[in-house]
């Protein structure tokens, strides 16, 4: 009986000890140890801060289905006495959403639950989704906000933008992002000369910095033999001709030559080619590099296209300039004369391999040329990129780091792809964008912003469904051929370079529209973009006018505006005095130079249009910076009144 | 099993005790990029980007008080580098001037109102920013 009782003793008292282990775990917690610093630390402010209650803090947001434990040891986020505090007290950037009502890992990423800080912070193991690198924190923004201007993301919205225009749906699925235009391919053999091709094959960049098309990394064989089947498709698209050149063109003199390139200039100027195309890195960003352009495609082509630019390349979004066919042969002399490459490197002489064309048709099939260049003799499967849809939630044990010695994160890993696409695999077909670190990390942001995580439909911003107006008729054509929608918005469809035509017709008077069109002056000097002259007859400006006039109408912007003096002259005092107007505008050649200069405003602009662009400005174009005052109505019709005396 | 009680000491961090930073040096490359945006704060950064859009144009893009429409006005814009214009400014004035503008706080009615563009925890962003101008000279 005895040896049972010692027995029962020892194994009673083992019982205890292991009974205690739990409690006494629990009571030596990590997180304990950072509330009681963190009522060390504020208890030597000068502010009044309230100490924490020892215990396990959590925000449980039920809608999302999360629990969050950070505030345990981050207790300083609401505080702002902490602000200059070191981590993990330091307080929270201001945010526009409630830290309540969205939790942590919402934004941060991370292991909400975790109270240990190696189980929260950096690559925990076999956690899907890890604590977001800094750098990267606005690609959380993007799981909710799919508009196209997120506010206070401007990571974010830059990354989207890179990868709209790079195209990067050529080769990989991923949603929310629409083809680009590219130019075809078809009848390239007749538009440029092979040294050219070859050059620009393998280092786009070098003929036009500003080019979305990234190099492929060609060896030198590669480029020859995917030049030579490029340029055996010369027939032209749409079964089309050429025009011959006109017989201005052939010159007896060289003073004959010297005023035709003369004239060539002037025209060149005023049809405003600099407003979409960069001439030697200056001037619009949407069209090609026109520094060198003589050197890459022949005169005749060059007439011809812009002649009738939609013949020669599908779809693009060129306007057809009127000119006469003298005047287009003067502007293609001034062109030859200027815009040459003088330091266009020569090729060595070259023969045609015999299976150029098996070789070049594999090499364009191989890297997918066909996704982003239309080419109508090459059908077929060409291969692709994964698909990119989901690429946020990738699990980083699922990825290939290779031979490299990066981070293996899925942010490490999708900026240095972006970077350099081919470290990781001898075998990739990526191409190389040339981003800079910069325009990386906004790619991997944008791509980290498609997760497949499902969030509850309340908190998602959606894109506005894009409204797609078509104008019809003779407006309709004449809109399509001198693509005004490159620069104008109407009725929601459009690129906003210039200004949204819709309510065009309350905002600007009529005699003014028509004569714009004759003689368009610029209205803001300061600005690179500006309305080109189409050359256009009398009869297609009355029919534009006349649209204008009758269609982009809104009527809830009439207004009646009395310009008795008194009221004028108050209007003078609040443009001067009071809200200094002055400042970004000019009158009688003094004020600033931000917004157009106001000295005929009242010949050119309706009352009623004034009126209610000072009362809000931004809801007319909101990336205007004119202020909102605030303005009475009485104060809006007084700065009317007097605007309107300015003829 | 019998973890101390930890403290933030335990855990050293591998940034600087600088204010955390929104910053470009992050783990995928070693170095850092020389731009201007390296080390500021995301409040910072915010305010950069509504700095350049609203105040650049007359106070120019490094705060000097230069920029391409200051060449008219009179008086010019305030250079937020020179620490005699900017003695006795303290945040209640930037924010009292940037909301109401010149006119607001008895100055030139040449600087504008931007309350109505911008609420306040933008204009809070700006001024966060334009400190960090002051304090860089």
């Amino acid at each position: 009986m005895g040896k049972l009782s010692k027995y029962f003793a020892v194994v009673s008292v083992a019982l205890l000890i292991v009974l205690a282990v739990s409690p006494m775990k629990d009571f030596f917690r990590e997180w304990k140890g950072y509330q009681y610093a963190y009522n060390q630390l504020i208890a030597k402010l000068p502010q009044r801060v309230k100490p924490a209650e020892i215990g396990i803090k959590q925000i449980w947001v039920q809608k999302l289905d999360r629990v969050d434990r950070c505030e345990t040891c981050h207790l300083g986020l609401k505080e702002d006495a902490l602000i200059n505090a070191k981590e993990p007290y330091r307080t929270h950037p201001r945010i526009h959403h409630d830290i309540q009502e969205f939790g942590c890992t919402m934004c941060h990423g991370g292991q909400g639950v975790a109270t240990e800080y190696k189980e929260s912070v950096g690559n925990v193991k076999f956690w899907a989704q890890p604590m977001l690198p800094g750098a990267f924190i606005e690609s959380s923004c993007g799981k909710c906000h799919k508009e196209q201007n997120v506010p206070e993301a401007p990571v974010l919205n830059e990354g989207r933008k890179l990868v709209q225009e790079s195209n990067c749906v050529a080769c990989h699925k991923i949603e929310g992002y629409q083809k680009q235009w590219v130019p075809s391919l078809d009848g390239i053999g007749s538009k440029v000369n092979r040294t050219w091709l070859v050059n620009w094959l393998k280092n786009p960049k070098q003929y036009f910095s500003g080019t979305k098309m990234p190099n492929f990394l060609l060896s030198d064989e590669d480029a020859d033999n995917l030049a030579d089947f490029l340029m055996t498709f010369t027939a032209i698209p749409n079964n089309s001709q050429f025009s011959p050149l006109p017989a201005s063109k052939k010159f007896s003199s060289d003073t004959q030559k010297a005023k035709l390139i003369d004239k060539g200039s002037t025209l060149f100027g005023e049809a405003r080619c600099i407003s979409c195309h960069s001439i030697n890195g200056k001037g619009g960003y949407v069209a090609t590099e026109l520094g060198k352009v003589t050197s890459k495609v022949n005169a005749q082509w060059l007439y011809n296209y812009i002649k009738e630019p939609k013949v020669f390349m599908p779809d693009v979004p060129m306007p057809r300039y009127r000119f006469t066919e003298d005047d287009l042969a003067s502007v293609v002399e001034y062109m030859q004369s200027e815009f040459v490459d003088y330091d266009m490197q020569q090729l060595p002489p070259h023969t045609p391999d015999p299976a150029s064309y098996e070789k070049g048709l594999a090499i364009f099939k191989k890297n997918n040329c066909a996704g982003c260049h239309q080419l109508q003799a090459v059908t077929g499967f060409s291969e692709l990129g994964p698909d990119l849809t989901y690429i946020g939630s990738k699990k980083a044990y699922e990825i290939d780091f290779g031979n490299t010695k990066i981070e293996q994160t899925l942010p490490s890993y999708l900026k240095a792809k972006v970077l350099t696409p081919r470290i990781f695999s001898a075998t990739a077909k990526m191409p190389k964008f040339g981003f800079s670190d910069e325009q990386a990390t906004a790619v991997t942001v944008a791509l980290l912003s498609n997760a497949s995580e499902i969030i509850p439909e309340e908190y998602i911003v959606r894109p506005k469904p894009s409204a797609h107006f078509v104008p019809q008729g003779q407006f309709g054509k004449l809109v399509k051929d001198l693509e005004c929608q490159s620069c104008h918005v109407m009725n929601g469809t459009g690129r906003l370079v210039a200004t949204d035509l819709s309510m065009e017709a309350s905002q600007a008077q009529p005699q003014w529209i028509k004569a714009y069109f004759k003689i368009p002056y610029s209205l803001r000097p300061t600005l690179t973009e500006r309305m080109p002259n189409f050359f256009l007859s009398q009869t297609e400006i009355n029919v534009l006018g006349d649209y204008i006039g009758n269609v982009f109408v809104v009527d809830s912007l009439n207004r009646t505006i009395r310009t008795d003096a008194a009221l004028v002259s108050e209007g003078r005092g609040l443009y001067y005095e009071r809200y200094g107007c002055q400042s970004c505008h000019m009158i009688g050649g003094k004020g600033g130079y931000v917004g157009p200069p106001l000295d005929k405003v009242g010949s050119r602009l309706e009352p009623g249009w004034i009126f209610h662009w000072l009362k809000d400005p931004e809801a007319f174009r909101p990336q205007s910076i004119e202020p909102d005052n605030k303005l009475t109505d009485h104060e809006a019709d007084a700065l009317t009144a007097f605007l309107t005396t300015l003829r | 099993m019998f973890s101390r009680c930890a403290g933030p000491n335990s855990h050293p961090t591998e940034r600087t005790a600088a204010k955390d930073s929104v910053s470009i040096k992050d783990s995928a490359t070693s170095q850092s990029t020389s731009t201007q945006a390296v080390n500021l704060t995301y409040e910072q950064q915010q305010g950069k980007i509504l700095y350049t859009k609203y105040c650049s144009v007359c106070h120019g893009e490094q705060g000097k008080g230069d920029g391409f429409n200051a060449y008219n006005l009179d008086p010019k814009p305030r250079d937020f580098t020179d620490p005699r214009a900017m003695a006795g400014i303290d945040d209640a004035t930037l924010l009292a001037t940037i909301t109401e503008g010149g006119k607001g706080v008895n100055k030139s009615p040449l600087m504008p109102a931007w309350g109505g563009r911008m609420n306040k925890m933008e204009i809070e962003y700006v001024i966060e920013y334009v400190k960090d101008v002051e304090r860089q000279h």
